[in-house]
């Protein structure tokens, strides 16, 4: 070979070395700062759609708060959200749709339970983090690797707050005998769940345990007998219309027990808002609350007095923007987009979010845990455990009208 | 344990006769036209939500508010007639089948209507007598129940003098008996028909504000209310004034009393036992219109 011909040779293989890794590295430039892509589903039409909408808002204002920093490993991140009209099946297409044809990053946690549930089979499937409230405890009971609850929205420690608190009472004072009402679905069961151990516990009676189907026609025939039975606990594991039914029913016939669990319903602003004085010290539970102690809470707070001019964040906007925090979380401790390094660093690790600290087990749980709520003038406050207390216990209940 | 039956029973027909107001003009319309007016308990409910709107802005009581209501919703009835019934009667062979479709494509429309305007959340209609009531013997009669029940045996009875004693109502009658036998005698068909539709969508209006003054409601809630409207009919029998309100009080009574007998859960078992019953029976219903 001459020498113009190995100059030549030389030549050609740098152009063609620069021809083949120029369009790598501005591949390389461009994939690092293209969006990262997250879908899903939420309901923003039919019947959950008052909730859907504060989980979308939760999520946007992630992105936008995420979008306005660093971004997310240095890149922005991008929102598909897609309308299920409040329906499972749309909700499991939508989520195919956003893994197979979107191509989406990572997975946006779906609503209700019911949808989150059906959900969680497919982001396993496609092997995807998935982070939502879940579908009770039988969702988390699958042998999934990839969904987690952060948190999660589990029926059966609904009342684990509320069990605790009335074990912290003189035995004296604790009622003696409850009465039980569960509306016949899968919240309400889950919500039944977790009764007898907690009853048992407190040394409190079971009298009366009777599901119902939905629509409840009438509460009057359930609250005679429960007060026919002297039942000083009274436990509706129901949801908002039925729960309105059963406080009017119980104001009706002057039933008064000394303490009145409630399952849904009596978080949502219109219980205060429609029940008026009658909904008030009614204690239920829930996972995460506008006034909890923990940072980026009152930031949120603030969110919602500025952009919507409400009092304080309501609580599903609260739980979109948690989920996406522990997927956050996930992701910038995993480092990189790999799904089984962000499963992985959320069970080592954990998390410490707006809901508080959380690491997961093997099932996506975190430990056993809830916050107990009692509605006072009007407020639902924070009533369990000690450390997030906003309000002393109103207990026992005072006579309707007083 | 008789302070609790009296209680159930008392409880059992207050709602009984509030479901029965709701049931009797969906049955008046299937009885008249053979049309299947699925959008009937959509009416009911937007007559709920208005009856809300007169309360919380104009500080009416939902009772006082039907004196405005009941015309409004009898002209929606007969522009339901004239817009669309009549229009598709013309149109098809098949009214019954068809006007369950099309009413509820309108059921729908009047859903996302008043989802749009009001929300999808649940409302509650509060009055001065909410949670009130009357206590006899050990008896509590709550004062919504009362005044849903007290408005709903008014619109049946009212309804009952209309078409036994008036003129109108008994061309009304005549066109259930027979529509032909009636157009030979001189009954305008269509301006009957008109004046069945507008009687029932306002008996709807009655029926929205009684189920108000118990349930709590919201846009979609009309599917909840027509199970049980179905069930009444059927039972009492199609076109069945009388039959409607019989039934209306034997779904209320077992609804109420099945507590006492056997687990609460198994209360629609019981009901739609019933109607099964009734069925194999007397296939036309408890009582001829």
């Amino acid at each position: 070979m001459s020498k113009s011909t190995r100059r030549e040779f030389l030549t050609k293989a740098g152009i063609g070395a620069g021809v083949l890794f120029l369009p790598g590295i501005s591949l390389t430039v461009r994939a690092s700062s293209a969006p990262i892509k997250i879908g899903g589903s939420l309901p923003l039409t039919g019947a959950y759609a008052d909730t859907g909408l504060w989980v979308e808002r939760g999520y946007r204002y992630w992105a936008e708060q995420v979008n306005a920093s660093d971004g997310l490993l240095g890149r922005p991140v991008e929102l598909i959200i897609y309308d299920d009209a409040s329906q499972v099946d749309r909700g499991i297409s939508l989520l195919e749709r956003a893994i197979t044809v979107d191509r989406v990053d990572l997975l946006l946690g779906g609503y209700p339970g019911t949808t989150a549930a059906a959900q969680m089979a497919v982001a396993e499937r496609y092997r995807k983090v998935y982070v939502s409230m879940g579908g009770h405890m039988a969702s988390f009971q699958r042998g999934f690797r990839y969904s987690f609850g952060a948190p999660p929205l589990m029926g059966e420690w609904w009342y684990e707050g509320a069990f605790q608190w009335l074990e912290s009472m003189d035995p004296a004072e604790r009622p003696k005998r409850a009465a039980a009402i569960t509306a016949n679905n899968a919240v309400g069961m889950a919500v039944r769940g977790g009764l007898a151990d907690g009853l048992a516990r407190s040394n409190i009676e079971l009298v009366m345990d009777e599901l119902y189907d939905l629509p409840l026609a009438s509460a009057e025939p359930l609250v005679q007998r429960a007060k026919a039975l002297d039942a000083d606990m009274f436990i509706a594991n129901g949801f908002f219309g039925d729960g309105v039914q059963t406080i009017r029913a119980m104001r009706a016939l002057d039933y008064n027990p000394k303490l009145i669990l409630q399952g849904i319903g009596s978080l949502i602003p219109e219980w205060v808002q429609e029940l008026g004085e009658d909904g008030n010290y009614v204690v239920s539970g829930t996972a995460l609350h506008d006034k909890l102690p923990f940072k980026g809470v009152e930031e949120l707070n603030q969110v919602a007095r500025e952009r919507w001019g409400l009092r304080n964040a309501p609580e599903y906007f609260l739980f979109g923007y948690a989920w996406m925090q522990a997927l956050q979380q996930g992701v910038e401790g995993a480092g990189s987009l790999n799904q089984d390094a962000i499963a992985q660093y959320l069970r080592t690790e954990g998390i410490d979010g707006i809901a508080g600290r959380m690491v997961f087990d093997e099932r996506g749980l975190p430990p056993a845990f809830s916050y107990t709520t009692q509605v006072i003038n009007g407020q639902v406050e924070l009533i369990w455990p000690l450390h997030v207390r906003t309000h002393e216990p109103v207990y026992p209940k005072p006579p309707w009208g007083r | 344990m008789l302070v609790e039956v009296v209680q159930a029973v008392v409880t059992g027909l207050l709602i009984g006769l509030t479901f029965a107001v709701l049931a009797v003009g969906f049955s008046l319309i299937w009885g008249t036209t053979g049309v299947v007016n699925i959008a009937h308990s959509a009416f009911a409910v937007l007559a709920a939500f208005l009856s809300l709107v007169a309360s919380r802005q104009w500080g009416l009581d939902p009772i006082a508010a039907l004196v405005g209501l009941v015309p409004l919703f009898f002209i929606l009835g007969v522009v339901l007639h004239e817009v669309l019934i009549k229009v598709a009667a013309r149109r098809t062979k098949e009214l019954g089948l068809a006007s369950m479709i099309f009413t509820f494509g309108l059921a729908s429309f009047m859903e996302n209507g008043m989802a749009y305007v009001w929300g999808p959340g649940p409302r509650v209609l509060n009055t001065a007598y909410t949670g009130a009531a009357v206590h006899l013997l050990g008896i509590s009669i709550p004062l919504t129940h009362a005044y849903g029940a007290l408005l709903g045996l008014a619109t049946i009875g009212l309804l009952y003098g209309f078409l036994y004693h008036t003129f109108p109502g008994k061309a009304v009658r005549a066109v259930w008996q027979q529509r032909d036998g009636a157009a030979l005698c001189g009954i305008p068909l269509h301006r009957v028909t008109a004046l069945t539709y507008g009687v029932s969508i306002a008996s709807a209006s009655v029926a929205g504000v009684a189920m108000a003054l118990i349930y709590s409601f919201t846009p979609a809630t009309y599917m909840v209310w027509l199970v049980n409207v179905f069930l009444i009919v059927i039972v009492g029998g199609v076109g069945s004034l009388l039959g409607a309100a019989a039934a209306g009080l034997i779904v209320g009574l077992v609804s109420s009393l099945s507590v006492l007998v056997m687990p609460f859960v198994w209360t629609n078992l019981a009901l739609f036992g019933l109607l099964i019953l009734v069925l194999l029976v007397r296939p036309s219903g408890l009582l001829k219109r």
